[in-house]
Order: structure tokens, then sequence, then C-alpha cells
């Protein structure tokens, strides 16, 4: 194909006989079929992501709800329909839910309480070292997992040989990981909604009388509250379904549930994990749908689309 | 204004700051000790580990699978994220918010359960294997579990969502007017898409496909789970090293090449964005 070609359909049109109408016709039909290739082409792929990606999930619900007592298999489509799993499932699963969400919650929350000032100072100071500040807060993004998990293990060791307290398999060790690589989901949301600000609406309410700290609270706090609240989101929903950090942290009976259900998954299982899986899947589904109610969808897909998670 | 925004950078800048060159450096200063094994090291400060990585054929097998399996799972992220990405971009009514909430609810759902259906799926007697025997495709069990195939597919359902809500941002920078400036001149929806889509989405693609590359290079769970023990990724034989074997300056040292090598393909794609922008620049 060259460029003269794609004239020529244009040239056709325009110095069109009656001979070449024909042969311009004939092109533009060959024209529309291959339009129709590429638009079937393109909706294939998109239904086969689709398939690929929620398949497993709606196999997991699925299957959770097969019965058949003891000797259950895991089996989808389920072949005795019943919901006795989600009342087997043991305290233990519970307990390690119950020990992400804290850790979840609280990962977020201090994310925000520590990355929106971050992110305030990075968009507003004009400090001489601010783009090398902004790789070090971003930095526990690009650091794999694996790699800050091992850190970390080894500076608990270190820092309990020291002190006497080893925090690896407490909660508060957990919590610091969780943490930390929380905070780049909340600074990169805030900055990027920040570097959008329109600086008018401040110098508005100040010449209007209003003191630093209200214009703060009243102006320019409503505006980055979505990029708050969509950091936020990234940070829960990494921190509650994070492995490889949490693996190193954890200790055997004070486990996270991603970690729970890890090892269940490289040992033994019963079917009582699928139920709890779909208890997960739809907590997530809700959270998902408050927080569209909530700040909508395209304000957090427009500030943290490029988020990165493990 | 007299806020000293910069007074309000040093408690977050210093927490973070401290964490990350304490962590960093104990296990970058560990790694230079000789591993004796179940947890005891030498007493000087040597390569011996960083040669043994280099020069032992398990490790340089396990560095070689690592590229190869992220290498193959990044390339299809791309092909399939690319289409996906257009379709929801370019699409005018609300199905399009609806199809990509579809993309975040599953990309913010712990890969741990998504794993867990895979293997459902494939499992010995599940749905599809007896499809596949009963038509007489296969005629023992097929199982992705523990091949590389495995963990490519599985590192796909780690990048797939994000690939897509990267590249649904880069197809919005395009704008439509270009698409049909090229379709009123006659040109074909391939040729549209080879000679306008694609060179302006081009930095997005390189950016996304080194941001894919660098996930697929640091995954865990998904590469742990379906390699089966029997296919290692530099991520899993770290944990391995440490939970099984107990040598925690061997696991260091093979996290610290991980580590220098995510690190260097960020800086390499910095240094590709820049001079596209730059060739672009010169260009137009």
């Amino acid at each position: 194909m060259s460029a003269r070609e794609d004239g020529l359909i244009a040239a056709d049109a325009v110095r069109a006989t009656p001979d070449t109408r024909a042969v311009a016709a004939g092109k533009a039909m060959r024209w529309r079929s291959r339009q129709a290739v590429n638009f079937w082409l393109k909706w294939v792929m998109v239904v086969l992501a689709y398939v690929f990606l929620h398949a497993p999930l709606i196999v997991v619900i699925g299957a959770s709800f097969n019965g058949g007592g003891e000797y259950a298999a895991i089996e989808f489509p389920p072949a005795s329909p019943s919901i006795e799993w989600y009342f087997e499932i043991p305290m233990q699963q519970f307990e390690a839910l119950g020990l992400s969400f804290a850790l979840a919650s609280l990962a977020s929350l201090s994310a925000v309480i520590i990355g929106v000032p971050a992110a305030l100072g990075l968009v507003r100071s004009n400090l001489p070292g601010k783009t090398l500040i902004g790789v070090v807060f971003r930095s526990p993004l690009q650091i794999p997992a694996v790699v800050s998990g091992i850190a970390f293990l080894q500076m608990y060791y270190l820092v309990g040989d020291a002190t006497g307290f080893f925090a690896q398999g407490s909660f508060i060790g957990l919590a610091i990981g969780h943490i930390f690589i929380a905070i780049p989901y909340v600074v990169g949301t805030v900055v990027a909604v920040l570097q959008r600000f329109d600086h008018r609406l401040e110098e508005a309410a100040l010449s209007l009388g209003a003191s630093p700290w209200r214009t703060f609270r009243r102006v320019t706090l409503p505006v980055i509250m979505p990029g708050v609240y969509a950091g936020a989101l990234y940070a829960f929903m990494v921190s509650f379904g994070d492995v490889p950090l949490s693996i190193f942290l954890t200790a055997p009976g004070y486990v996270t549930y991603p970690v729970e259900l890890f090892s269940a998954l490289e040992n033994d299982f019963d079917p009582s994990i699928l139920a709890s899986g779909t208890l997960v899947i739809l907590f997530c589904l809700v959270v998902m749908i408050v927080v569209q109610r909530v700040v909508g969808l395209d304000a957090l897909l427009k500030i943290g689309g490029t988020g990165k998670g493990r | 204004m007299t806020v000293r925004w910069d007074l309000l950078l040093i408690p977050s800048f210093l927490f973070t700051f401290i964490l990350l060159s304490v962590s960093q450096t104990l296990f970058l200063e560990g790694s230079f000790y000789k591993d004796l094994g179940l947890g005891r090291t030498g007493d000087t400060l040597d390569l011996v580990n960083y040669v043994r990585v280099f020069t032992d054929g398990f490790y340089l097998t396990t560095l070689w699978i690592t590229v190869k399996v992220s290498a193959l799972a990044t390339i299809c992220t791309l092909v399939f994220s690319f289409p996906v990405a257009y379709v929801i971009a370019r699409m005018r009514s609300s199905w399009g918010m609806i199809l990509l909430s579809g993309i975040v609810v599953s990309t913010f759902i712990t890969i741990v359960i998504k794993v867990f259906g895979i293997i459902i799926i494939f499992s010995a007697d599940g749905w599809l294997n007896q499809f596949l025997m009963s038509t007489g495709i296969t005629t023992e069990p097929y199982s992705i579990i523990g091949t590389q195939e495995g963990v490519v597919i599985g590192l796909m359902y780690f990048t797939l969502g994000f690939g897509v809500l990267t590249l649904y941002s880069v197809v919005q920078t395009i704008p439509t007017s270009l698409e049909e400036a090229a379709e009123i001149h006659g040109a074909s929806r391939p040729r549209m898409f080879r000679r306008v889509i694609l060179p302006l989405a081009m930095p997005g693609l390189v950016a996304g496909g080194l941001m894919v590359f660098n996930m697929c290079m640091g995954a865990f769970t998904s590469a742990a789970l379906l390699g089966g023990g029997k296919v290692f990724t530099l991520p899993v034989l770290i944990q391995r090293t440490i939970m099984m074997e107990v040598k925690y300056s061997m696991a260091g040292t093979l996290a610290a090449v991980l580590l220098v090598a995510v690190i260097l393909i960020n800086v390499l794609s910095i240094i590709l964005i820049r001079r596209m922008h730059f060739a672009r620049g010169v260009l137009a």
C-alpha cells in the first residue's frame, strides 16, 4: 500500500466517468468489508479480554455454591447447589479477614495523613531537589514487593537485636510495611489533582479576607478531595490484596487473608475458602459501587489510572 | 501566600526516606557477606554470592526465564489491552464506563483469588479438561500449572487490567478529529491505525510496556502459584531462598540483582520517552 493508492480512491470520486465509477464502487465495497472485519476483530478481542479477566472470578463464585458434604469436590458448574460452605468457614479465615481489613484501613488512613502534606509540599514548594524527593516518594512502587519484603524483614531483625522488640509477625510491623507501600498511591493521585489546580480560586478567597487556613479548608481541600479518595482506595486495595510483602512479615497463626489463601493454595484446601473468597469478591464490588457513587469512577480513572499493584 | 509548603514536606519525607534507605542498605550490605546457609554468614565483605549468581547454571536459567516470561507476558498484555482500551475510549455511550468499571473491579480483587479460579478451571476433572478429552483434543488432562505458559498467563492476570487503564488514558489523548481526517481522505481502518493512531500512541505504548514489564519482573504471587514449584522466576526464588533454605544473604543478592534490573528498566524508559518526545518535536 502506498500513499498514492489512498489518494487514488479520493481522486476516483472526483473525476468519475461511468467506467471509473464502477471501479470506485468496487473499491468502496472492499473498503467497507475490511471495515467490518476490523470491527469484528476488535470486538472479539474485547470479549476475549473480558472473559479472560472475569472467568476465574465467576468460577470461584460458582464453585462456592457446590454442596456435597464431607467428600465435596470443587466443581464448576456446581453439581449440587447449596450454601453449606458459607457456614463452614473456619474462625481462622475470619481472623485473617479481620486482620487484612484492619491493616488496609490503617494503611490507607495513614497514607492519607502522610501523603497529602507530601503532595502539597511537592507541588507547591520550590525546593531545589524536588524531582529527587518525588523519586523517593514513588520508589516503594518501583521496588518489587518481594524485595521490600526481605528488606523490611532484615530491618526488623536488626532492630529486634538492638532493642529486644521484634516487629515481624506483629501488627505494628505489618502496618509499617503496608503504609510504606500505600503512600505512593495517595501522593500520586493528589499530585495529579494539584497540578491542575486553579490558583485563582485561592487568590479569590484570600483577597476576600479568608485566612490561609480557612482558604485551605474551604477551597483547597474540597477540590483535592476526589484525589484523596482515589488514592485512599488504591492504597486500601493494594494493602488488602498484598501477598509478597506480608508473606515475610506475618507469623504462623497471625496471617492476612491473601497470605492465608496463598498458603492454602500451595498446600491443601477445602471448599470453605471458595466461600470466603466469594465474600471478598462481593466486598470489593460493594466498595467499588460506593466509590462510584461518592466520587465517580470517571474522576478515579482520570486521576490514578496508572497506579501499579502487585 | 506566606505558607511554608516545604515544611509540610519534611515529616512525610523523613518517614519514607528513613524506611527506604535503612531497609534497602541493610539488605544490600547483607548481600555482600558469603552465605553459609541456615542464616549464618561470613564475616568479611566479598562478592562470592554475586559471582555465584552469575556463574551458577541454575541462577542463570532463573534469570533467563524471568526475562523471557516477563517479555512474553508484556507483549500479550499490550496486544490484548490496546484494542480494549481503544474500544472503550472511543465509546460515546455510558457503556464505556460500565466496561471500564469491570476492568477496575477485576484489577482490585487480589490476584490469589483469580489464580484460585484458574486452578479450578484447569483441574484434572474440571469442566475444561472434560471438554478437551471428550472431544479428543487431548487424551491426558491438560494443566497450565507448573508450565512457563501458565506463568505467562498468571502474569497477564496481574497486568492486563493496568495495561487497559494505562492505554485508555493514552488513547484519550489522541483526538478523534485526526482519525476522521484520515478516513475522509480515504485511508482504510488498518492503514489509519498504522499511520495515525500507532505513531501517536507510541510513547504511551512504550511507557506502558516498560511499566508492565517491570511489574512482571517483580511479580511474585501469580508466578509462585502457577509456577507450581517447577518454574522459578526471580521473585519466587527469592522467597524460597529465605523461607525454605534460610539463606538471607543469598536472597539479598538475588533481590539486589532484581532491584538493579528494575531500576535500569526504569531509567531506560525515561530516556526512551524523552527521546521520542524530542523526535516528535523535531518532526512537527
